[in-house]
Formats: structure tokens, sequence, C-alpha cells
């Protein structure tokens, strides 16, 4: 019992911790340090990203010209694209392997792995996550999952192609396609290192934000970073496991002959042996997860518009509160709707209604957000940073991409539009651009905090820019090919009298595509320069209250030299009226900034009110100033 | 970039990372919620559930697995009062137990299948038993890991506050994985 004592006047260091000899390997592969990991995460999940990017635009090739031959896929693809053609069945695996790229390794690991990592010691301020250890196997399960995922490009059958969801039967019976061969192994081998990983991780940040705070830090003096993060890894704990519930029985099935999700099976002239399973089950297993998981991807993208439209709009956040509640709200109705992805599948209309309303209410918090960041904007002294302006764009996508969400919630209208290109264009805009944009604001705003130096503004508005329109012109048009009926993962268009008057807008899509790829590379070119080149960065770049930016510029093992900070306010001090500047760091307390304090600043205190009032007294012309 | 922490006296603070096996735990229990609901769902759907008299050999583990734990919480009160000696016997003996469950448990399968309900089976529920006591067993591989741990605890000459934790967190995994094996194997009695 004695350590809890000593805990408060040391801020506990790690025991094993304090003083090692750092080599090499130890620095940069093996670390154990917090930011070096989340560099670790950022990187890998920048370079999957590029690559999962470059298969959509692969498949996009195909969408817009299904009967041109171009010679240098062959050349690239080989017999995966034969006659300079993608074939059907490569066209499929581009589609399944796209999507779980996406959602899983850069939306799900590069982003909470990266901003949870570095942030959540970072503002609460520790020295280090709960267990370091596991924070370092979290990143090296991660890459090993990608490895497996990306070797199996390289393997006779291809990667598994049944979609990013692998619905069984079809990739239950590795004799159905050939990515349901080999491939569909190695997915689900990814998938399992993947949630252990991220088991890992979740694990460690809940840990580490309930018992590593910083004097003062209480919960409601938190960022609203970390409460995204927080919550991010509660959801994560709660919904993953059901998958790997999933991903086991659907490895029985494919490799031992089990009858989960298999009945009834006729191939070809065969009856498969397999009866009595359902299908249905894997869909309940796997939307349990994976409707969390798309909360999963878009909270922590929330967390971060956040803190950064704060800090360059010079306005606390509006709504605190508020925004997290509603944070907690979208965690709590998360679990309760993954109903609505099954809609068409002979569901009880009982249920259906059960699952539609549940998915509906879900719009109150989410609009609550919306709003808030709204009048965060309202009148602020806005600074125009590359950060901010993503952060923008994500407020932009999460509505446009939100209302048609409030569509597809109902029941009779997803009967109609399910598996269109209406879901498509939905889901890319309200959790994949959305989300995407929160994670490069995230690393425009703490590049600084990661590499010391800056990136290049001018090149990140050139990136905005670009990436905005560019995603609208890719994402918009697709909503009327799914309200035509147009059916998604379908290989050509040609092949469908009514769908083929759609091929010019798929080739506008396509150009479009193609320049929101190439706009990337200017921020490749920023990242990857600035890390060596880029501009020194100062310790508070953006005049941000939060913790971080007492930390010094210069990495160091364990955040802080000597002590750490204490906390005495919450994170959102910007050009609060009667003080000289226009923010007031968490550590400055209120007995510094005496012409500036509020009456509800001292949570009914009546000792430090008793002072202030007196303070007030003695220096009437300040106040009256106020 | 050398620059270290002000070394202060190094302290161990076993809290956030006990509340990390919590959380495992958490874990855990979901994905076998996850199991059990597939089953509840199959058979509510099928109308059938495995439809079997479970082998006696399920009650024997259960009774091992009580038993380990009993051991497991001896050898915690002897930490306390500082007495290693039986603290390692009891955790040696706790071993001992985990691989009768272990053996128990293999014998049991093996039962099932000389009665025709082997895992490969056209009835997903039966094909289930083997799945949750089997991904259980794994779980006891863990906890056998973490007794080993805490038993290593107790040899090494470590501070208190690390055999402690050591032997925490051993207890806490440990019985969790009691009363999950508890609650699968009633649940396989009671959902037929």
């Amino acid at each position: 019992m004695s350590t809890l004592v000593l805990n408060d006047e040391h801020n506990h260091d790690h025991a094993d911790h304090g003083h090692h000899k750092e080599t090499l390997i130890s620095k940069y592969i093996f670390s154990m340090d917090h930011k070096m990991i989340a560099k670790q995460f950022l990187i890998t999940g920048i370079i999957m990203a590029v690559i999962a990017m470059f298969l959509s635009i692969l498949f996009r090739i195909q969408l817009a010209w299904p009967d041109k031959s171009f010679p240098f896929l062959e050349t690239f693809l080989g017999k995966w694209a034969e006659g300079g053609r993608i074939k059907s069945d490569f066209y499929l695996a581009l589609v399944t392997i796209h999507g779980t790229i996406m959602v899983f390794f850069v939306l799900t690991a590069g982003l909470s792995g990266t901003f949870s990592n570095l942030l959540i010691p970072l503002q609460i301020g520790a020295r280090d996550m709960a267990s370091p250890f596991l924070n370092m196997l979290s990143y090296w399960f991660f890459f090993t999952a990608c490895s497996i995922m990306m070797a199996s490009f390289f393997i006779q059958t291809g990667p598994a192609s049944a979609g990013w969801t692998v619905y069984p039967p079809l990739s239950a019976l590795p004799q159905a396609i050939p990515g349901s061969g080999l491939g569909m192994t190695m997915w689900l081998i990814s998938m399992v290192l993947f949630v252990a990983s991220s088991l890992m991780g979740g694990i460690n940040y809940v840990s580490t934000i309930l018992n590593m705070r910083t004097k003062g830090m209480d919960l409601w003096k938190m960022p609203l970073t970390i409460w995204a993060f927080f919550l991010t890894a509660i959801l994560g704990i709660l919904s993953f496991p059901v998958l790997v519930a999933g991903v086991v029985l659907l490895i029985f099935d494919r490799s031992f002959g089990t009858s989960f999700y298999l009945s009834d099976i006729v191939m070809g002239t065969t009856i498969l042996p397999n009866e009595g399973g359902s299908p249905i089950l894997w869909q309940h297993l796997f939307w349990f997860l994976g409707h969390p998981e798309v909360y999963i991807v878009i909270m922590p993208a929330m967390g971060i518009a956040s803190e950064v439209m704060a800090v360059n709009s010079r306005k606390p956040i509006f709504g605190y509160h508020a925004m997290v509640y509603s944070l907690i709200g979208i965690t709590v109705l998360s679990f309760l709707v993954w109903g609505h992805h099954m809609f068409v599948t002979g569901m009880n209309p009982l249920l259906g209604g059960v699952f539609m309303v549940t998915t509906l209410i879900i719009a109150v918090p989410s609009a609550v957000k919306t709003f808030n960041w709204l009048a965060t904007l309202w009148r602020g002294n806005i600074r125009f940073t590359p950060a901010m302006l993503f952060a923008i764009g994500l407020v932009s996508f999460f509505i446009s991409g939100g209302l048609t969400g409030i569509w597809l919630g109902n029941a009779s209208l997803d009967i109609t539009l399910h598996d269109t290109y209406f879901v498509v264009a939905h889901f890319h805009l309200v959790m994949g651009s959305a989300a995407i944009f929160g994670m490069l604001a995230g690393v425009y705003h703490w590049f600084p905090k990661m590499f010391g130096r800056m990136m290049n503004p001018k090149l990140g508005y050139l990136h905005f820019w670009l990436t905005f329109v560019a995603a609208y012109l890719v994402f918009f048009p697709l909503h009327f090919l799914g309200l035509d009926g147009v059916p998604r993962r379908y290989y050509a268009f040609t092949e469908f009298e009514f769908m083929k008057k759609w091929l010019t807008v798929n080739v506008f899509v396509t150009w479009s595509a193609i320049v929101a790829a190439l706009a990337q590379v200017a921020f490749l070119f920023n990242f990857f320069y600035s890390i060596f080149r880029g501009k020194i960065a100062t310790q508070n770049p953006w005049e941000a209250n939060t913790l971080e930016w007492t930390a010094p510029v210069e990495h160091l093992h364990g955040n802080w030299p000597g002590e750490i900070p204490t906390v005495y306010r919450w994170p959102y001090d910007y050009s609060k009226p009667g003080d000289e500047g226009d923010f007031i760091p968490q550590t400055v307390p209120f007995s510094q900034t005496m012409s500036s304090n509020l009456p509800h600043d001292f949570e009914g205190n009546p000792e430090a009110e008793r002072i202030q009032l007196e303070w007030e007294a003695a220096n009437p012309v300040i106040v009256d100033k106020v | 970039m050398s620059l270290t922490m002000e070394n202060k006296q190094d302290i161990f603070d076993p809290r956030p990372r006990k509340f990390i096996v919590w959380l495992f735990v958490v874990s855990s229990t979901i994905m076998f919620g996850g199991f059990t609901s597939y089953y509840l769902v199959f058979v509510a759907s099928k109308g059938k559930g495995h439809g079997l008299v479970l082998p006696d050999a399920f009650i024997y583990s259960t009774f091992v697995i009580i038993a380990s734990s009993i051991t497991l919480m001896i050898a915690s009160r002897c930490l306390r009062k500082s007495n290693f000696k039986t603290q390692r016997v009891m955790l040696w003996l706790s071993v001992i137990l985990a691989v009768v469950f272990g053996f128990i448990q293999f014998s049991a399968w093996g039962n099932l299948v000389k009665t025709g309900a082997t895992l490969v089976n056209n009835n997903a529920a039966i094909s289930f038993i083997y799945i949750v006591s089997g991904l259980h067993l794994f779980h006891i591989i863990a906890g056998v890991g973490l007794i080993f741990n805490a038993l290593a605890g107790s040899y090494k000459n470590i501070p208190l506050a690390k055999k402690e934790y050591r032997m925490e967190i051993a207890s806490i995994f440990w019985h969790f994985i009691d009363i999950l094996w508890i609650y699968l194997y009633v649940f396989l009695l009671l959902n037929r």
C-alpha cells in the first residue's frame, strides 16, 4: 500500500524504464517509447494507405475502360492482367484488399495507433504507456498482419476476394473462387493478428488514461482527443473479440470441415456434406464488430478535429460536455445498430424496425457534434492552417455523408439501395474521407510534436484543395449510380444494358480519383522531406493549451525532464475575456490569471471565490475593462 | 537525444498493469459471449441444440479446476504472510492440477468422439463444444504461464511488491478462467 502514497509524490516512473542504454535496435525497431511507436504506426499506416489507394486506381481503371487494353498493366500484374485487362477474379481481390487495408490497417491502426500512442501519455501527463512492452508488441503484431496481407498478392491463387466483409459461404469454400483458397486463409490469419494488436493497444490506452493522469488532470479536464481515444479503445475492447469468435468458426469451417456457416450447398454437380449451419450467423458476428468498427474509425478523427478546430479558431470548443456525452452516446448506440447491415437477410420486420430506430437515434449525437463544430467556428479568430482546413473538411464530409446515412438507416429505403453504389458513396464520404481528413489534420497539427520540424503549409494547402475537391468529384456522382440501382462490386458495366449509360460517369470518376491520388504526392513529399529538412519547430507552434506542448521539442524518454507538470484548468481557455494573451495553457494556475477568472472556474470552492472577490475589489479598473 | 529524465527513486506501480489484466479478462469474456450468443441464435433458429449427455469427464475437470483455484488462493495467502515455501508448493500444486485438467478435457473429447459426436459434424452445436472447450484450454495454457511467472517471482530475489504483483495477476486470470469454465459447462448443460 505504501506505493500508493509514493506515487503522488513522484509521478510514478517506470521501474524498468528509468535508465537503460539505447541501441539502434531498441530505439528505432523494437522501441518501447510511445512516441517512436506512434511514428512506426504512422509510417506503416501511410505506406498501407498508398498501397490501398494504388489498388483503388487499378480497379477504377477497369471500371472506366472495361474494354480497353492497357499493356502496362500486364507488365505490372502479369497473369492477373493478361492482355492488359484486369481479370475479374483479380478485380474482386482488389476491392477486397482495398477495403480491408483502408478500414483496418489505415483508419484503425494507422489512426488510433498513431495518435493514441503519441497523444495519450503527452496530453494526460504520463511518462509512457501502462505497459510499454505490450505497446511494442502491438505494433509488431500489426506489422506482421500487414506483411501477411501483402504476401497474399504473391501466391498463385491471389488474395482474398470475398469482399472486406468476407461473407460465407463464398469465403468458407476454398473451391468457390481462387481468392477463397490460400489467400483467404492468409486474410484470416492476418486479421487474427490484427485484432490481437488492436486489443493490446486498446487495453493499454484505457489503462493508461484511467490510471496514469498527472496531478490535477481529472476526467473533465481531458482534451477531447483523449476522450475520443478512450471511448474508441473501449469500443475496440468490447467489439473486436466478437470478430475473433466469428473468425475462429470460419477457420474451422474452411480448414476442418465443420458446418458453422454452411448448409445445403451444391457446387457444380457435387453436393457438399456440410449441413445445418447458417451464413447469417457470420453476418451477426461480423457486424457486431463491423458497426462499432466504423465508429472506431471516425471517433479518433472527431477528437482530433475538435482539438484542431478549437486551437485554430482561438475559441473554446463549443459545448465541451455535450461533445463528451455525444461521444459516449455514439459509443453505446454503436452496439445496438448492427442489424441495419442485414435488412435484406430476411430479418423479422419488427426486429428491423428496432434496428432502424436505434440507427436513426445515432443521428442525434452526430448532429450535436456537427453543430458544436460549426458553433466553434462561428465568429472565431480562425487561423487557416493546413490542419484546420482538413478538420473543416472532415466536418463537410461528415455532413454530406451523414445525411445519406439517414436514408440508408431506413429499412424500406435500404432494401432498395442495399449493395448499390449509393452505399459506396455514403460510407466513403462519412467514414472514409472524413476519417482520413481527420487523420491528415492530426498529421499536420502534431507533425512538429512528432519530428520537431514543421511541414510546409503551401504544399499543405495544395494537398488539401486538390484532395477535397477530387474526393467530392469521386464520391458524389456515385450516389446517382446507386439510385439507379447499379450494384457495387460488379466487374464490368458493359455486361448489363441498364448500366451502360453510367460508363461516362465512371470515366469522370476515375479521372477524379487519379487527380486525388496525384495530390497525395504533395503530401508524401512534404511529409518525408519535412522530417529531415523542415523548418525547426518551436515548442508550441500553434499556441495551444494542451500538455504535450509543454514538453521539450527534443524527444526524451519519459517526456518531461524533471517533474511532470500539474494541470489546473480545462484545455480550452482560448481568447478568455480579461486575459492579455489569447490562450492559457492547462499548466497555468488561476492565481496567475486573476483578471480573467470567472466564477464557475472555481467549481464552488469558497476559499478561491473569496480570494477572487478580494482581488477584484482591489483592482476595479481592470475588472471594469472586462 | 541522450537526455534522460531526472531519475528519481524507481517506484513500482502495479495498478495500471493489473488493470490491463482486468481489461483482458473483459475482452476474453466478450469473445466467449460472442461464441455463446452464436450458439443461442443457432439453437433458436434451428430448434435444436447439441442434444448430448455431456461426458462425466467434464464434471471431474470442473472439480479439478475449482481445486486449482483453491490452491492458488492459499498460495496468495501464504505470500501475504511471507511464507514463500508453502506458496511455492501451492503454486506447483496448481500447475499440476492445471495439467490434470487439460488431460481430462482431452479424455472428454475422446469420449465424445467414441459416441460419434465428432468435431466435424452436421450439427454445428456439437462442433461448438469442441471449439469453446478448446479455446478455454488455450486460456489455461496462458494461465499456467502466469503461474510460472509467479513461481519465478517467488524464487527470484525481487522486491515483495513485485512478487505480489505477479501473484496477483496470476490469481486474477486463473480465477477468471475457472469461472469461465463453470459458465461454459453450465451453459452447455442448460442449452441441450
